[in-house]
């Protein structure tokens, strides 16, 4: 009971790159970026660049109870997500499961929309006018509370916040509850939707965003490129269920790939400085987690934001752990192309490396055209690579405040 | 002029999806899909309409029935009236 085998049986995204997982992994096979010049009107006139979620209505996703305006836009992105993963793994919650499924989500930011439009409605408009169900649109275990309620999950809900690795660490930690026998379903994943005035500000003010590239705006993110200049907010969800295998196998379930490893580490140091040896820790973790053998790794969906400390202190932490055989795993960040969705972002990319298992085919770097000395490895410039067989995948999540999660995925 | 009954009818149907045919005086609020947190949205919605404040403490929020919800209200809009009387139109 206390060493359970965890597999993936559904794959839900909201993404910048449409919510059709297929469709999603197409485009980004073809190196299509999507991010794109966005413009704030009101509180104040801003403009960056992005990568949005377009022509989404949640309308659907909330059932009759909800109101769209007591759900904040990151809670609406990843009730469709979960709806979405729950309509692939075709699981029925009856009444002997109800209490042995639950809901692990990961969220860096929250609800970015409500907090920003109560500000502004508090300090300056009418302060005595707060919308009454604030607090519950606003508070971070809003999607994995709503998520719940929508499925009937009685089991463990939790939400995980370490930024940029958080829906990695949920889904991470949802594997530990099956695992462990405390569930036998779990809801997992993520969502972020920050691109709102003030986190949009806050983030530039950092100096970590990229300038827009004015000719071609898509092209504003570049990681491991000797050009890059930064990251690229994005915005999404993505859900995967997570189940016990056995009982995967029971009711004859699809398996899209078994969940084999998750490390988590911390770097223990500074709160946005990177380390190698807490990066090489938390792969070296995963590996371990279940004796899988460093050369079964067949593609690395790299943390990759682009910036010019992350990408060759992944480059070597990687280097670190596969030795001799680095140069020949390919390695890519799709952040080059549907943005950096923050708290949403490993999850996002644990279902991308999922679909390239399935499709035997490995999505690219976009914009990758300089070569960085400091960043040697295969990236996959470009376009991706398709007709190859992909025994076992890694996916890289990193944050701010140190924390390291990876994911490793194996053929079912 | 609608009425503030039809008013308050327009507010539960518009944005709280009631089905019109359960709107009665006597209907119990919990008969038309409304809870508690719903029941502060409704009063939210009624304060932004007629413009007007619904105590913290007073009668609306223990309103068990629409005519027990619709008399505190009528009664708010008058004193609200009272207080500050509408400037003729010219």
């Amino acid at each position: 009971m206390n060493d359970r085998r965890v597999v993936v049986t559904g794959l839900g995204v909201v993404s910048p790159h449409g919510s059709d997982p297929a469709t999603m992994f197409a485009r980004l096979m073809s190196g299509e970026s999507v991010v794109r010049e966005v413009k704030f009107e009101t509180p104040m006139t801003y403009a960056n660049v992005a990568a949005v979620v377009d022509d989404f209505d949640p309308s659907a996703h909330l059932g009759a109870q909800l109101r769209s305006e007591n759900i904040d836009r990151i809670t609406q992105l990843s009730m469709a997500a979960a709806d979405a993963a729950m309509s692939d793994a075709k699981v029925e919650i009856g009444e002997a499961l109800r209490h042995r499924a639950g809901v692990s989500f990961g969220t860096g930011m929250g609800s970015s929309t409500a907090i920003e439009e109560t500000h502004v409605q508090a300090l300056t408009r009418d302060p005595t006018r707060i919308r009454p169900l604030t607090v519950l649109k606003v508070m971070n275990n809003a999607s994995a509370g709503h998520i719940a309620a929508r499925f009937g999950l009685g089991g463990p809900d939790l939400t995980y916040s370490c930024a940029c690795s958080s829906s990695a660490v949920a889904i991470g930690e949802a594997y530990r509850q099956i695992r462990h026998g405390y569930a036998d379903v779990m809801i997992a994943g993520g969502a972020e939707a920050p691109l709102t005035y003030c986190f949009f500000r806050a983030w530039d003010a950092m100096h970590v965003l990229a300038p827009i590239d004015r000719q071609r705006p898509a092209s504003t993110c570049r990681p491991f490129d000797r050009k890059r200049t930064g990251l690229v907010l994005g915005e999404g969800a993505a859900i995967v269920v997570l189940e016990e295998r056995e009982h995967a196998l029971r009711r004859g379930a699809h398996i899209h790939a078994e969940l084999v490893g998750y490390g988590s580490s911390n770097d223990h140091a500074h709160i946005t400085k990177p380390s190698v040896e807490g990066q090489a820790r938390a792969m070296r973790l995963a590996l371990d987690d279940r004796g899988t053998p460093a050369e079964e790794v067949d593609y690395v969906n790299a943390h990759g934001t682009g910036t010019a400390i992350n990408d060759p202190t992944e480059t070597r932490a990687l280097k670190e752990v596969f030795g001799a055989r680095a140069p020949a795993i390919p390695v890519s960040s799709t952040k080059s192309m549907h943005g950096h969705l923050l708290g949403g972002a490993g999850a996002l990319e644990f279902v991308i490396a999922v679909l390239a298992l399935t499709s035997g085919a490995i999505p690219p770097t976009a914009n990758l055209e300089t070569p960085d000395p400091e960043c040697d490895l295969d990236y996959v410039p470009g376009k991706g690579r398709a007709g190859v067989e992909l025994r076992c995948v890694m996916s890289n999540s990193f944050a701010f405040g140190g924390t390291n999660a990876v994911l490793l995925a194996r053929r079912a | 002029m609608p009425t503030t009954a039809e008013t308050l009818e327009a507010i539960l149907v518009d944005k709280f999806s009631v089905p019109r045919e359960k709107i009665y005086p006597e209907s119990a609020l919990t008969d038309l899909g409304l809870d508690s947190l719903d029941l502060i949205e409704v009063l939210f919605e009624v304060e932004e309409t007629f413009n007007i404040r619904v105590p913290q403490d007073g009668p609306a929020i223990r309103a068990a029935t629409l005519q027990e919800l619709l008399d505190t209200v009528t009664r708010l809009v008058a004193e609200a009236e009272q207080a500050a009387p509408q400037v003729e139109q010219v």
